[in-house]
């Protein structure tokens, strides 16, 4: 007897059947009304802190190397600044204003104070700070000498050496007094030195191993125990940590999970403690499964994403085709199609330096609107009323940026009639051909994640002789002004000048800033004080907050 | 056999020679080098500090020379260090190929394990239910991509069970059980993929075989159903399925690529990968020059295994 069941009806059965899986699995994106009201700042909490437990973290990254004069991979800054203190850091979430307050306060230095010209800045070290009892150092004091060998070892070679080389001499008067003479002056130093990548390093294992591959001893609140190469990183409380008591939390464990479906299971299951995700509909997915799960919102300061354009070549040395492109793209749509409404238009210097709120598309001014008629009518005032051939590649950081890439294309043909040529890169060839910086057309181009001072962010970004100008900024008022602005002391001056230099950036279109937005943190619900993002974040670009965050278990 | 071992060895020479130059030459062809995806996004390095790195490491010698020192690396027994992350690359695949060859191995086994028995089952009730089911399960098999398969499995087991393999990868030597767990969805995706192909061959080969005038004859005799399958049919039918298992090995060891990452298990996969990724060229090469030596090496014991399945097959 024949089996009245045929090949098709399987076929059908398997598919409807598999249809209503992934529809079960990929239910509808929700609003993300809901997802922005999370809250950008979580104070500290008022309980009492409890000691002990284990705080896991599955990441995406891996460090390359151990050796911090080697690399800025946030694989390894993402705890390095929990094993390794700054000279200065930004202030803890108990003794900040608020998510935006760059006030800094000692690391590893007690008080600093520049000399009239700002060309001398000395640093009062902390007294009694122990480098970590391991050998070769078994806790001996951290003394000045090794903070100016550190800086002297970083100016010599590596990635930090732009940063350093700006240092003329070094003098240590005592133990405890570090004095550093600059080229030229710059108020701005302390911020160079509160960036998370200048950490210091001990002397003792550069000189025994020859470099800082295989060990990473400092004098932070946790302790490199095991490096697994792409299994986990694990560090133990350091019990000499100089700010007594702390850390709270005994041991930190960083899973290496690269594939982000499998960071979120694990978060899922408990054996995460902290997940970004990088949208609102993310967000809403992790709160079905973990309802009680912390969020925050990430406040964006900044968009370290834009369109670079070779500016130094027609035909985007001329400022009408620059800012016509400008007008031709639409931000808004970008905010609210590809960030889901979570998001900012782009901007790239910090607006916490020149104002208090966050800049609104309108505030970046006429060339930033998206209006399409005037932008071909200024496209064709500059010769172009037929549009031209361009190119524009890309290294995809996360899927958006395909969107938003894709989002230009298109917008571009149809406002102005350039044809952009897309070529989407692997990280390697991306970074090369981009920092090199003789590309022609347009880039997807960055600026360093990670910094977030003010001198990083103006001088070193914008000055036409800095090697971190990726943008290829040529612009003789911006050099006089980041210069100036190096010059200037006044707080509430510096604000103004910043405030120049941001609104001559925004009127030549010299970096055009596209939407972003930095997702949310989800931490489960039992982790307190996990501090507020960007400046103080215990994940990601690490800090000394990590020591204040706690287990309520 | 002796002398067609030898002659397959010598074979494999030539093999491996234009092997080690074709990844040898794409490696030196892709743009960008590991100095530059080491500095991360620092823009601090000049391009003198540049050269001077490249130099350190070689890099700014002729292609040819390059060649021909991490060929003498290669012969030598000792292929250098990573330049991305300066680890020698006998330690790092000493980490590495473990964790590999026990997913490799795992997976086999469940892929055969699965592909036989409804293999067998759809041939000998063939165009029934069952045969349905099988097949369906094979095309399925063949269809799902593993990154897919694997999203999928990890995801729904969260949501279902709150459970995912432990992270963090332990030895089967210091936590076997744990090990196990980790081992046992990723191993379960690859088998999956590596039996579709096996139980449809092993399918069509069986029923080719029950068909044939001696197991007609076997069942004239009386024979009891599952003698004349398993010990007449299956044996001879086998000879097809070994060879596409052979092939499928190259698919398998592809395929922990995307399951090593999805699984964040520490493998040869993953350590490729990410060497490609960051232009790490002696850990590449050294990776592609082990896995085609493992592949030429399974051929040659694919082809052995058919005299040991029938002994009318003699190598001369």
């Amino acid at each position: 007897m024949r089996s009245s069941i045929n090949r098709r009806k399987f076929l059908t059965g398997v598919a409807v059947g598999t249809t209503a899986l992934t529809a079960g699995a990929l239910r509808p994106r929700t609003a993300a009304a809901a997802a922005s009201s999370y809250p950008d700042w979580i104070p500290a909490s008022p309980k009492p802190p409890k000691r002990g437990g284990t705080l896991t973290r599955a990441s995406a990254w891996d460090p390359p190397v151990l050796d911090p004069r080697l690399t800025q991979s946030i694989g390894l800054f993402q705890f390095v600044g929990h094993t390794s203190s700054r000279l200065v850091r930004y202030a803890f979430p108990e003794e900040a204003t608020g998510v935006t307050d760059p006030t800094l306060k000692g690391d590893l230095a007690e008080s600093w104070q520049a000399s009239p010209d700002h060309r001398t800045w000395t640093f009062k070290l902390r007294q009694g700070v122990k480098w970590q009892n391991v050998p070769p150092l078994n806790g001996r004091e951290l003394v000045a000498a090794d903070v100016k060998y550190c800086f002297e070892a970083y100016a010599k070679e590596g990635v930090q050496s732009f940063t350093f080389r700006e240092i003329e001499g070094i003098e240590t008067p005592d133990k405890y007094t570090l004095r550093v003479h600059l080229h030229t002056p710059n108020v701005l130093f302390p911020h160079n030195v509160a960036e998370c990548v200048t950490v210091i390093f001990s002397r003792e294992v550069l000189e025994e191993d020859g470099d800082l591959k295989k060990r990473l001893i400092g004098t932070g609140p946790y302790i490199l125990k095991e490096h697994t190469r792409k299994v986990r990183l694990a560090l133990t409380r350091n019990p000499d940590y100089f700010d007594k008591g702390r850390p709270y939390v005994d041991e930190l464990v960083i899973l290496s999970t690269p594939d982000f479906a499998t960071r979120l299971a694990a978060f899922r299951t408990g054996q995460s403690d902290i997940l970004q995700v990088a949208s609102p509909s993310e967000v809403e997915t992790v709160r079905k499964t973990n309802p009680a799960a912390v969020v925050q919102t990430y406040k964006n300061v900044l968009a370290p994403f834009g369109l670079a354009l070779a500016q130094d070549k027609p035909p985007f040395s001329d400022l009408r085709v620059r800012r016509a492109i400008s007008m031709a793209i639409d931000r808004q749509k970008q905010v609210d199609t590809v960030f889901e409404g979570h998001g900012i238009p782009g901007w790239g210097v910090p607006y916490m330096y020149y104002q208090d709120k966050a800049p609104t598309l309108a505030e970046l001014g006429p060339w930033w609107q998206y209006r399409p008629a005037e932008a071909k009518k200024l496209l064709t005032e500059a010769g172009h009323p037929n549009g031209f051939e361009t190119t524009l590649f890309y290294y995809e950081y996360w899927p958006q940026m395909t969107s938003q890439v894709q989002i230009v294309q298109q917008e571009l043909k149809k406002n102005l009639n350039i044809n952009v040529k897309i070529t989407k890169l692997d990280y390697t060839t991306y970074y090369g051909r981009y920092v090199e910086g003789k590309w022609d057309g347009m880039a997807w181009g960055f600026q360093s994640g990670h910094a977030v001072g003010l001198d990083e962010r103006t001088y070193m970004y914008l000055h036409s002789k800095s090697t971190k100008n990726f943008f290829r900024v040529n612009d003789s008022v911006i050099d006089e002004l980041t210069v100036k602005l190096r010059r200037t002391p006044d707080r509430a001056e510096q604000a103004k000048i910043t405030k120049k230099i941001v609104d001559r950036e925004l009127d030549q279109v010299l970096r055009m800033w596209m939407p972003y937005d930095g997702g949310f943190l989800i931490y489960q619900p039992n982790v307190r004080n996990m501090a507020a993002l960007a400046l103080r974040r215990p994940d990601g670009y690490g800090s000394p907050t990590v020591a204040r965050l706690w287990l309520d278990k | 056999m002796q002398k067609y071992v030898i002659r397959r060895l010598l074979l494999a020479i030539p093999v491996l020679v234009l092997s080690s130059l074709i990844v040898f030459g794409l490696m030196r062809v892709m743009p960008g080098d590991a100095l530059v995806a080491l500095m991360g996004e620092s823009g601090n390095v000049g391009e003198r500090e540049l050269k001077k790195l490249r130099k350190d490491l070689g890099l700014d010698r002729p292609y040819h020379e390059q060649y021909l020192i991490w060929v003498w690396q290669m012969v030598s027994l000792n292929p250098g260090d990573s330049i991305f992350t300066n680890e020698p690359i006998p330690v790092a695949l000493k980490k590495s190929i473990p964790v590999t060859l026990e997913l490799a191995t795992l997976a086999l086994i469940l892929g055969l394990a699965i592909a036989i028995p409804v293999g067998v089952l759809s041939a000998t009730r063939q165009d029934k239910p069952a045969d349905y089911v099988g097949r369906v399960v094979a095309v399925s098999g063949l269809s799902f991509p593993d990154f897919w398969l694997g999203t999928l499995v990890i995801t729904f087991a969260a949501i279902w069970f709150r459970w995912i393999p432990p992270l963090g990868y332990v030895s089967i030597w210091d936590d076997p059980w744990r090990n196990l767990q980790q081992f046992l969805l990723p191993a379960a995706v690859l088998g999956f993929r590596l039996s579709a192909a096996t139980m449809r061959m092993t399918r069509s080969t069986v029923l080719e075989v029950l068909r044939e005038d001696y197991v007609r004859t076997a069942w004239a005799k009386g024979l009891a159903g599952r003698m004349v399958v398993y010990k007449h049919a299956l044996k001879n039918a086998l000879i097809p399925v070994v060879t596409i298992v052979g092939g499928q090995l190259g698919t398998l060891l592809a395929g922990t690529v995307v399951v090593e990452t999805i699984f964040a298990l520490p493998g040869m996969g993953r350590l490729t990968v990410e060497a490609i990724l960051y232009r790490d060229y002696p850990v590449v090469q050294t990776n592609v020059m082990l896995v085609a030596g493992v592949l030429v090496t399974l051929n040659l014991l694919v082809d052995l295994t058919y005299a040991l399945l029938d002994p009318r097959i003699r190598y001369r």
